[in-house]
């Protein structure tokens, strides 16, 4: 990995970081377990159309773990990861197959992935099908959301041409 | 072409899932018919009430160390306040919905309605 490529995963990961914080300051608008707007998904898509699968891994890995980390809230780590890690498997085949100008489409399939793998996680966790219950409300979250998402990283490459 | 037809397909998928949801958000809202409650503390049932019966009071429960303050008033059950970073299950509120418990991700509670209230009723007797 060139210097010019750890500089550039580096500052993306910080602008990540930086989404998600700002994020951690906006209330929730619906109580909701897990609805979240997911800014540092941006970074995210941004980087699965521009890099490797397994450089944007880097940047997920390093803005979850550090994330949970500034965000002190390790509890809620767990179902950020399995969240991700569903999501980020079904985006790596999206991408490929999602030409970029539509790219707010796999961003909201995306997004209903990440809220199953969440809500697989807190079935495991809590150790009840109950909160399965759910699973709807996030996935309509999750939709809204993801176009949101999907919409500023289209707008992002549309304006970055650097390779 | 190719990309057209893969387009229509994937939105195609995200109005079934859209759709589904509704659906789903009607299903799981209806009011509960059931009196009887079920409080689940780490996957664990450690209490349940029968609420047509049970005094206005308030109580602890407590997982790890993390405490939630229960609170049962004419009839109905909330999550009065909580040491979860987040709150979402003191935002709850009331518990309404049959098959939407309140939850408390952080502290792994659930408070849900049981759907067989009789079979329950008929124990305690």
């Amino acid at each position: 990995m060139s210097v010019k490529k750890i500089s550039r995963f580096g500052l993306l990961t910080a602008i990540a970081l930086i989404l998600f914080i700002v994020e951690l300051r906006i209330p929730n608008l619906v109580p909701i377990p897990g609805v979240k707007l997911g800014l540092a998904n941006i970074v995210t898509i941004f980087a699965l159309y521009r890099y490797k699968p397994s450089e944007t891994g880097l940047i997920l890995t390093a803005r979850i773990l550090l994330g949970s980390m500034f965000s002190g809230n390790m509890s809620s780590m767990i179902y950020s990861i399995s969240g991700a890690v569903l999501c980020f498997i079904g985006m790596i085949f999206l991408c490929k197959i999602v030409p970029e100008k539509y790219m707010w489409i796999s961003s909201i399939l995306g997004a209903v992935l990440h809220n199953i793998g969440q809500t697989i996680a807190a079935i495991i966790l809590m150790g009840t099908f109950s909160v399965i219950a759910y699973l709807p409300f996030l996935m309509i979250s999750g939709c809204i959301a993801g176009l949101f998402t999907g919409l500023c990283a289209t707008f992002l490459t549309s304006r970055l041409k650097i390779k | 072409m190719k990309d057209k037809k893969t387009i229509i397909i994937l939105l195609s998928i995200i109005a079934v899932i859209v759709i589904g949801s509704v659906i789903g958000i009607f299903y799981v809202s209806r009011p509960s018919e059931s009196n009887t409650v079920e409080i689940v503390s780490n996957g664990k049932v450690v209490k349940t009430l029968n609420l047509s019966t049970e005094k206005n009071n308030s109580f602890e429960v407590e997982n790890n160390g993390k405490i939630n303050v229960v609170e049962i008033k004419n009839g109905k059950i909330r999550v009065k306040s909580a040491d979860c970073p987040d709150k979402v299950c003191v935002d709850s509120g009331w518990l309404k919905s049959s098959d939407l418990p309140i939850v408390c991700l952080p502290n792994k509670l659930i408070i849900r309605f049981t759907k067989n209230s009789d079979d329950i009723d008929s124990v305690s007797k």
